[in-house]
């Protein structure tokens, strides 16, 4: 009898064990299935995100058609003229200014903002430095800027904004000094809202006193690149 | 002894109603596993407005994907028509050059060198034991931040989970994903830079931008390569509001 009782407690001992073992084997794949879920795929988006995913795709869409017309008139251009060294000569120059444009190389004329970030001489107050030029930056280009300069040093595709010992304030690697004027083309609401709406940088920077003004206008001009841009390492 | 042996009946009936109960707990979670690993990435909601919507998407994707690929086409054409419209004249070829080396510059072809690949991780702590969660995850700042720093350290071409950096490229926070040239990428983040690989390195110096990032223990990693591949943007650059000043 007594032995009886030992085997069957033994059995519901070994049960329990067997059972735990495979509830924590559910479990941990459970969580490698909800680790293993990809939130940027579209399967897992909503309403919302769905709309602005399909605005953005639509104008994705509409934007490389046309760069395809534009593409095949070029291709029919080069072939009708391939006989004529000087009309040749001039597909490839308009080829190279809208290259040019887009490196930074020309300078450009448009709708924009123009921001002006001045030190406060009160000392209690932050300084501006190279990290809220950078925020600003990439919160203009969010907004759709189509082209930039800080100080009339053109923000160019591999431009960099350091902050030197917190002192002062590098942009294309040469120094820059307060005040900062950032100019920046494109829709002037837009740029505008970018940064003064709500958790805005600028709307920041006002909060704790630092001294931003924005001025829209319909004429903002912007310098070009004056440096050379040489690529030593891409092959 | 008989109080016992009831005793014993009764213990026995315990013990089997407690096991019923355990076998019916893991038939459910068994259950509901097999149902989540049937449903994971296929369509979780069952809302029509939601459906229509994601096949709209899915179709302007391959839409664009189909152009996409003519584009390519077109776009090598027109380079050998270029090629074979100025092969005559010196004064040509030099500028077939130039326009080849601005399109390498601003991100429209396929580019090779030596470099580094960083990457960025959310912290795999476990979130309720710090003070502030938000320590532990990549920020839009931290990327812009650590691209600042390539760019800084002379990069000439960088990619941030395969979408090129070009001069528009802005980066900005969507929730718990990041949007880069319109397109969304999740953690683990890899950003690929060609430069000097050692200067690039520099990254990780002490003090650098990785090490406070490391001691945020955020997942950062850098590595030198001699053989980087960055690709192509993969849209258009173009201009609503800018007019070049002649």
């Amino acid at each position: 009898m007594k032995k009886n009782i030992k085997k069957g407690k033994i059995t519901m001992i070994i049960t329990i064990g067997i059972t735990c073992f495979i509830l924590v084997l559910v479990m941990s794949m459970q969580f490698k299935i909800v680790n293993q879920t990809d939130i940027t795929s579209i399967e897992n988006m909503r309403e919302a995100e769905l709309r602005t995913e399909f605005a953005n795709w639509k104008s994705k869409y509409e934007d490389i058609e046309q760069q395809y017309d534009e593409t095949m008139e070029k291709i029919e251009e080069y072939r009708t003229t391939s006989q004529s060294n000087e009309e040749t000569e001039k597909l490839v120059d308009e080829e190279l200014e809208q290259l040019n444009m887009s490196l930074g190389k020309t300078d450009v004329q448009g709708q924009g903002i123009e921001v002006t970030l001045r030190e406060t001489n009160n000392e209690e107050i932050a300084r501006i430095n190279g990290d809220d030029l950078l925020v600003i930056v990439n919160a203009l280009k969010i907004a759709g800027a189509e082209a930039i300069s800080i100080n009339d040093e053109r923000i160019i595709n591999m431009s960099d904004i350091v902050d030197i010992n917190e002192t002062f304030i590098k942009v294309n690697g040469k120094r820059i000094l307060a005040p900062y004027v950032i100019k920046a083309i494109g829709n002037s609401a837009y740029l505008e809202t970018a940064l003064t709406g709500n958790g805005g940088h600028v709307d920041e920077m006002k909060k704790i006193g630092q001294d931003v003004s924005i001025e829209k206008s319909n004429k903002v001009k912007i310098l070009k690149y004056e440096g050379e841009i040489n690529l030593k390492y891409i092959q | 002894m008989k109080d016992n042996h009831n005793k014993k009946i009764l213990d026995n009936k315990k013990v089997s109603i407690v096991l019923g109960i355990m076998c019916f707990a893991l038939t459910l979670a068994i259950c509901i596993q097999i149902r989540s690993v049937e449903y994971t990435n296929s369509i979780v909601s069952n809302n029509y407005e939601e459906n229509t919507l994601r096949a709209e998407v899915l179709k302007y994707k391959e839409k664009y994907d189909n152009k996409y690929n003519d584009l390519e086409k077109a776009e090598k054409e027109l380079e050998t028509e270029r090629e074979n419209s100025t092969k005559n004249n010196s004064e040509l070829i030099d500028k077939e050059e130039k326009i080849k080396q601005a399109n390498k510059i601003l991100g429209l072809t396929e580019v090779t060198g030596p470099g580094v690949i960083v990457t960025l991780s959310d912290s795999k702590k476990d979130a309720n034991s710090v003070l502030n969660p938000s320590t532990l995850l990549v920020h839009d700042v931290d990327i812009l931040g650590v691209v600042n720093e390539l760019k800084n350290a002379g990069a000439e071409a960088i990619s941030i989970n395969e979408q090129r950096i070009i001069p528009n490229t802005a980066i900005s926070c969507g929730g718990n994903i990041i949007d880069i040239n319109g397109e969304k990428v999740g953690t683990p983040f890899t950003i690929k830079a060609i430069g000097l690989p050692e200067q690039l390195a520099g990254l990780s110096r002490p003090g650098g931008y990785l090490e406070i990032l490391k001691n945020a223990s955020v997942g950062a990693d850098l590595k030198k390569s001699n053989n980087i591949t960055i690709p192509k943007y993969t849209g258009v650059i173009n201009y609503e509001y800018a007019q070049t000043i002649k």
